[in-house]
C-alpha cells in the first residue's frame, strides 16, 4: 500500500485549514471502508489523509417522531441501523443501511462517507433524498446547508469545495400517515452493489396520496428524483393502474448505462417494476 | 461388501486433525512464509490479446531504488512445457514457455520484477516499457474457427485446434435415429466460471548454497511442480524441493504450473535471495484457469416408452490461449455422453480450439459439467414431449450394473437409480405441485396432473415456483486418460502411535483426516494415534496430485495397504510375545487381543515399546496402488422461485442424493456436496468471467462484478448420502465425492426454472434479464 501522511486535526477549523493547505493531495478519512480499499488498489493516491475521527460534535445522533433525525458525519451506518427510532420513522433509510456492505463494514462506514463518495449506486442516498435530507457543510466562510437532492453534480462529484467538510445531516420529521420503502435490485442477497435502487416516501391522507417523493439510484450519474412520476400520484387516490403508470413514467426519467451489472434497458424495466413495488409497500406502511 | 463390518473409526465424523490450527489461524499457508532478506516479485502483464513483442525496455525499472532483478523472455530458459502436471500424459498440451516473444491473451505476463517491497515492485512494473506488434486476435470460438482466422499456435492443426478432433462411437447411430419415435435436437452453450479459490496463487522460492531450489507453493500436485521445474530449469530432480502445507482451495486449477512459479524461482536464483510472489485477485482471473466455455450440439432419438435409441453430439470447447488440460477435458467431457442415460447408439465428436482469451484448465467436473448440463436438460425436454415425468424418464434410462461406463468399465451397482428413487421419496416428487403456480406461462399441460390450487402463489405476487431434477455420474481417478498411482508409507512408533507419510495434497477438503482414519481403522488404533506428514517432496512418497476425486479412493487404498503390512508384522510380533498363533489375534482400539479369550492380550504400545536393553520394534509398511476407476452417482432435486417481474431466480431448496460407496467421514463428504452446490448455483446463475469479444479484455476480474453466491444466497440443503454401490477398488468400497456435486446442480436448476416458468434455457449462466426476455417471448407465443 502506498504510504501517506496521516493528519489528525482536533477541531473543524483545523481540518478545514489542512484541507485548504493540501488541496487535491489530501483525502478526508472517516470510516475508510471505501477510501483505504481504493488506496490499496491504486485507484486513489493521496499523499495526505486528514482523519476526521477526532473532530468534535460529529458523533451525535438524535431521532424522534417529533424532532426528526439529526446525525453527525461520524455516526456509523451500524449506529443508525440499530436505532429503533430510525427503523420506525425512517424505514427506507433503515432498509438501505441493512443493504450496505456487511455488518463489519457498517461498523466502520459512515453515512457521510457514503454520501461524499457520491456513487450513483450508493444505497443510503435514495431514501435520504426521498426523506428530504439536508446536508450541513462547514467551510472557511462558515456553515452552509444544501439539500441532499442538490448535493450531487455527477458520478463521484458533489457541490463540496476542496476545503469544505460535511459535518452532519438533518432529516425532517415524518408527517402522520407516512410510509417509506427502499427496494434494492442486485444479483445477490447481501454484499451487493445496487443495479437499481428505489426509495419512496409517501404520505396518505385517507385514501389520497397527499405527498410522495420517489428517489432512484444507479440509473443516472447521480441519484435522482422521479418528479414526473411523483406528479402522477400526488393528490390522487392510488390504484393499480395509477401506480403502474407511475412506474412507467419513472422509467422514462432515468438515463441508465449498460454495463456488466445490467443493460440500460433492463435497468429501466426494473425502475418501472420496483417503483410500483416500493409505492405499494410504502402505501401499506402508511396505513 | 455384503457382509456387515463393524467400524471403529471410518464412517465417523472424527474431529479433523487440522481443525485447531485452522480456527486459531496458526495453520501456515505458502503465503504466510517470511524469510530473512525476502524480496517481493511482481509480473508485468500485457494489455493486448494477441501480439508480437517488438521491444521491452527495462532500464527505468532497473534504475528504481530497491529493484533487484527484472526478467524478460531474453533472460529465461526458452523451453516448451506442458504448463500442467502429469507431463507426457494424454491429458495436457505442451505449448507454453515461461515467457514467450509473443502474447496470446490479454493479461499474459511478459516480464517479472523482484524488489525489496511490493510497492517498489509494482512501481517497477509500471516503468517497464513494452512495444507490441499487434496481431489480429480471435476472441470467440467463431472467430477462431473461421476461415482465415489468425493462427494462435503453429502446431500444424487447422482451425486453431488444440488437438485433433476426437470421436467416441458405439453401435449404429443412423439406425438408432431411424428407429426413434421422436427426435430432439438442441444447441447448448456454457459460460466461463472461475474456481475463485480463497487462497490466491502464491509461492516463495529460495536457493541454498548447494544450488538447490526450495519452492513453497499453493499447489495440488507438488511432485508435478518439482518435475516440471526441474525439466524446464535444467535441474536434477534432487535439486528441487517443493513444499505445500495447508491450502485454501484449488478445485483442479492448481494442478497447473503458472508463470509466477517459474519466474519466482528464477528471480530468486538471480538475486540469491528468497522471493515471494502472490497473485492479486485480478491476476487469479487473468492468469488463472477457468472452466472451458463452449457449445454443445446434441441430438437424441427416443421411443415412445422413453428408450433412447440414438445420441449424437458435437462438443466444442474453448481452451483459451494455451492447451493446458484441453485434451483431457475434451475427451472426458465428450465421452461422458456415452453414459449417464443408457443409449446403445452414440456418435460423439469432441473439439477443442484456441482463442486469444485467458486459459481454461482443469476444474472440478472436468468437461462433464458442460456436457451433462446439455444431456440432462435434453432428457427433461424429451420427458415433456413424451408425456412422461422427468424423474421417471431419468430413472428408466439411468445407467446400471454392467453397463459400460465412459472409461470402458462395467458399472458396479445401481447407484444412479438408487439416487433418483431415494430423492423422489425424500421430496415427495410424485406429490409435488406440478407446474407450481406457473400455469399462466405454460402452453403444454403437465402430463401427470393439474396444477394444484394450493400451490398457486398469492394473487398479487409475481413469484412462481418449480421443481427440477438433475443427474450425474463421475469417476474417481483419471483412468484411462492417465494410469495413476497412489503411494503411502506408514511407520509405527514406539509408543504405539502411527505416522502416515503421503504426497497427497490437502486442498482444505479434510483428505488427510480421511487417510488417517483409514490407517487407524486398518491398524486397530484410535484415530488420534495416527498423525500425518505431507507436503514435502523430499520426504513423502511420490504422488501424482490431488485431483480427479481420487485421494480417498486411491491414496486411501494405498494407505490401507501400508497399514495392513504393519498390522501383519505387529501381530506376528505379538504372537511371539503372547505365545499364540498370529491368526488368533485381533487388534482394536490399540489393544491386541486373543480372539475368544477376553482380557488376554497386549497393548500395541507394549508390543512395540523398548524394554530393558531391547530397542523398540521398527515396524513400517508401504502401499502402492494403481487403480482403474470407479463411478459415483448423484441426483439433485431443486426447488426454485422465479420473480416474473424482475427475472430473479432464487434457489429455495436442494435435496442432493449421492451414492459414493463407503463413507469415510460423513461431515467432510456432506461439506463437499454443499460446497459443490454453492459453486454450481453460482455457475448456473451468476458467475461468468466476461471477456470483451472485441478486445479480449477481462470485464470483471474482481469479486465485485464476478458474483459468487454467499451464505445469504444459499438454499436449504438436505443432503442424503447412500452407500449402496461400493466399489471394490476403494478402501472398504469408498469412492470419490469431490467433483460429483457440482455437476447435477446446474441442469437441476435449469429444469426447475422451466417447471416454474415454461421458459427453457439451454445455456449458463441464466440471467434475470434473459428470464424476462424468455417470459416475454412466451407471452407472445
Amino acid at each position: 500500500m502506498r504510504p501517506f501522511d496521516l493528519l489528525q486535526p482536533k477541531t473543524t477549523d483545523e481540518a478545514i485549514a489542512l484541507l485548504a493547505r493540501h488541496g487535491s493531495r489530501a483525502c478526508l478519512l472517516a470510516g475508510g471502508t471505501d477510501l483505504l480499499v481504493e488506496i490499496k488498489e491504486g485507484i486513489r493516491a493521496p499523499d495526505v489523509l486528514i482523519d476526521a475521527k477526532h473532530l468534535p460534535g460529529m458523533r451525535d445522533l438524535v431521532v424522534s417522531s417529533s424532532e426528526g433525525l439529526r446525525f453527525g458525519a461520524l455516526v456509523t451506518a451500524r449506529e443508525l441501523e440499530t436505532s429503533p427510532a430510525v427503523k420506525d420513522f425512517y424505514h427506507g433509510l433503515w432498509q438501505a443501511l441493512r443493504e450496505l456492505g456487511s455488518i463489519q463494514v457498517r461498523n466502520r462506514a459512515t453515512v457521510a462517507g457514503n454520501v461524499c463518495r457520491a456513487s450513483p449506486s450508493a444505497d443510503t442516498l435514495p431514501p435520504l433524498i426521498a426523506d428530504g435530507a439536508v446536508v450541513a457543510i462547514m467551510g472557511p466562510a462558515g456553515e452552509r446547508h444544501v439539500t441532499l437532492e442538490d448535493f450531487f453534480t455527477g458520478a463521484g462529484k458533489t457541490v463540496l469545495n476542496g476545503d469544505e467538510i460535511v459535518t452532519g445531516f438533518s432529516v425532517p420529521k415524518p408527517l402522520p400517515g407516512t410510509g417509506k420503502c427502499y427496494v434494492k435490485h442486485g444479483r445477490r442477497k447481501a454484499m451487493e452493489l445496487a443495479t437499481v435502487g428505489v426509495a419512496v416516501t409517501m404520505t396518505m391522507t385517507g385514501d389520497t396520496c397527499s405527498s410522495i417523493r420517489i428517489a432512484l439510484g444507479a440509473v443516472a450519474p447521480t441519484p435522482i428524483r422521479a418528479r414526473k412520476a411523483e406528479a402522477v400520484l400526488a393528490g390522487k387516490k392510488p390504484d393499480i393502474e395509477l401506480i403502474a403508470q407511475c412506474g412507467a413514467i419513472a422509467a422514462t426519467e432515468t438515463s441508465p448505462i449498460s454495463n456488466i451489472r445490467g443493460s440500460a434497458d433492463y435497468r429501466r424495466r426494473m425502475v418501472e417494476e420496483l417503483v410500483q413495488r416500493a409505492i405499494t409497500a410504502a402505501m401499506e406502511a402508511a396505513r | 461388501m455384503s457382509e456387515r463390518q463393524k467400524f471403529n473409526v471410518i464412517g465417523k465424523s472424527v474431529k479433523r486433525s487440522d481443525m485447531l490450527e485452522k480456527v486459531t489461524g496458526a495453520a501456515r499457508y505458502a503465503g504466510d512464509l517470511t524469510l530473512p532478506g525476502m524480496l517481493h516479485g511482481k509480473l508485468k502483464r500485457c494489455e493486448i490479446a494477441h501480439a508480437n513483442i517488438k521491444r521491452i525496455d527495462t532500464s527505468k525499472a532497473l534504475a528504481l531504488a530497491g529493484v533487484k532483478a527484472v526478467l524478460t523472455h531474453k533472460d529465461v530458459p526458452h523451453v516448451l512445457h506442458y504448463g500442467s502436471p502429469h507431463p507426457r500424459s494424454a491429458s495436457v498440451t505442451k505449448d507454453q514457455y515461461i515467457l514467450d516473444t509473443k502474447v496470446r491473451y490479454w493479461g499474459e505476463a511478459v516480464a517479472a520484477v523482484a524488489a525489496t517491497t511490493e510497492d517498489i515492485a509494482d512501481e517497477a512494473i509500471r516503468l517497464i516499457e513494452v512495444e507490441y506488434e499487434a496481431l489480429p486476435a480471435a476472441i470467440t470460438l467463431d472467430d477462431a474457427m473461421a476461415a482465415g482466422a489468425p493462427v494462435i499456435h503453429d502446431n500444424g492443426l487447422e482451425g486453431n485446434r488444440v488437438v485433433p478432433d476426437m470421436l467416441f462411437k458405439r453401435g449404429d447411430v443412423e439406425k438408432g435415429f431411424a428407429e426413434a419415435d421422436i427426435i430432439i435436437e438442441g444447441n447448448y452453450a456454457v459460460g466461463r466460471p472461475q474456481p475463485a479459490y480463497m487462497e490466491p496463487n502464491v509461492c516463495v522460492a529460495q536457493w541454498d548454497g548447494s544450488d538447490k531450489l526450495t519452492l513453497w507453493t499453493s499447489t495440488q500436485s507438488a511432485f508435478m511442480v518439482r518435475g516440471t521445474l526441474a525439466e524446464v530449469l535444467g535441474l536434477p530432480l534432487g535439486k528441487v524441493r517443493v513444499l505445500c502445507d495447508h491450502m485454501g482451495g484449488g478445485f483442479g486449477a492448481k494442478q497447473d504450473l503458472f508463470q509466477h512459479e517459474f519466474l519466482c524461482a528464477l528471480l530468486s536464483r538471480q538475486t540469491r535471495r528468497p522471493v515471494r510472489m502472490e497473485y492479486s485477485r485480478k491476476e487469479c482471473f487473468l492468469g488463472g484457469r477457468s472452466r472451458h466455455p463452449g457449445t454443445i450440439w446434441l441430438k437424441q432419438g427416443f421411443k415412445r416408452d422413453g428408450t433412447i435409441t440414438a445420441r449424437a453430439a458435437k462438443v466444442v470447447f474453448d481452451s483459451g490461449a494455451y492447451g493446458s488440460h484441453a485434451p483431457g477435458v475434451t475427451a472426458v467431457g465428450a465421452s461422458a455422453l456415452t453414459s449417464l442415460f443408457r443409449c446403445e447408439n452414440v456418435h460423439l465428436e469432441g473439439k477443442c480450439v484456441y482463442t486469444n482469451t485467458p486459459i481454461a484448465g482443469a476444474f472440478r467436473g472436468y468437461g462433464v459439467v458442460q456436457t451433462y448440463y446439455a444431456l440432462d436438460i435434453q432428457i427433461d425436454e424429451a420427458a415433456e414431449k413424451l408425456g412422461m415425468d422427468p424423474a421417471e424418464l431419468k430413472l428408466k434410462t439411468a445407467v446400471r450394473e454392467g453397463d459400460i461406463a465412459p472409461s470402458g468399465h462395467a458399472i458396479v451397482g445401481h447407484g444412479l437409480e438408487d439416487c433418483i428413487r431415494e430423492g423422489m421419496k425424500a421430496v415427495g416428487w410424485k406429490e409435488r405441485p406440478v407446474g407450481c403456480g406457473s400455469a399462466a406461462y405454460r402452453t403444454v399441460s403437465p402430463a401427470d396432473g393439474a396444477v394444484r390450487a394450493d400451490a398457486l402463489p398469492h394473487p398479487t405476487s409475481k413469484k412462481v415456483r418449480g421443481w427440477g431434477i438433475g443427474c450425474e455420474m463421475h469417476g474417481s481417478s483419471a483412468y484411462p486418460g492417465i494410469k495413476e498411482q497412489g503411494n503411502a508409507l506408514v511407520n509405527l512408533n514406539e509408543d504405539g502411535s502411527a505416522t502416515l507419510l503421503t504426497g497427497a495434497a490437502g486442498l482444505g477438503t479434510g483428505a488427510h483426516t480421511a487417510l488417517c482414519q483409514i490407517v487407524a481403522e486398518e491398524l486397530g488404533l484410535e484415530f488420534e494415534a495416527v498423525s500425518v506428514v505431507h507436503g514435502d517432496t523430499d520426504i513423502v512418497p511420490w504422488d501424482i496430485g490431488a485431483f480427479a476425486s481420487h485421494t480417498t479412493y486411491m491414496v486411501g487404498t494405498a494407505a490401507k495397504m501400508a497399514a495392513a503390512e504393519i498390522k501383519q508384522k505387529l501381530l506376528a510380533r505379538a504372537a511371539d510375545q503372547l505365545e499364540v498363533s498370529a491368526g488368533d489375534l485381533e487388534v482394536e482400539g490399540g489393544f491386541i487381543g486373543v480372539r475368544g479369550v477376553p482380557g488376554r492380550g497386549i497393548s500395541v504400545r507394549d508390543c512395540v515399546a523398548p524394554k530393558l536393553g531391547i530397542p523398540a520394534a521398527h515396524l513400517f509398511g508401504s502401499g502402492t496402488y494403481m487403480p482403474t476407476k470407479s463411478y459415483s452417482f448423484g441426483a439433485h432435486f431443486v426447488e426454485v422461485e422465479v420473480d416474473t417481474g424482475t427475472g430473479q431466480i432464487d434457489v429455495l431448496q436442494v435435496v442432493p442424493v449421492h451414492e459414493i460407496g463407503k463413507v469415510i467421514h460423513p461431515i467432510a463428504a456432506a461439506g463437499q456436496i454443499e460446497g459443490g452446490i454453492q459453486q454450481g448455483i453460482g455457475h448456473t446463475l451468476t458467475e461468468n468471467h466476461e471477456i470483451d469479444p472485441k478486445t479480449g479484455r477481462s470485464l470483471n476480474a474482481n469479486f465485485v462484478d464476478y458474483k459468487m453466491p454467499l451464505s445469504m444466497d444459499m438454499p436449504d440443503i438436505k443432503t442424503i448420502i447412500l452407500e449402496t454401490a461400493p466399489d471394490p477398488g476403494g478402501p472398504w468400497g469408498a469412492k470419490g465425492v469431490g467433483e460429483d456435486p457440482i455437476i447435477a446442480i446446474g441442469p437441476a436448476i435449469a429444469n426447475a426454472i422451466y417447471d416454474a416458468t415454461g421458459v427453457r434455457f439451454r445455456h449458463y449462466p441464466i440471467t434475470p434479464e434473459q428470464v424476462l426476455e424468455g417470459l416475454a417471448r412466451r407471452r407472445h407465443v
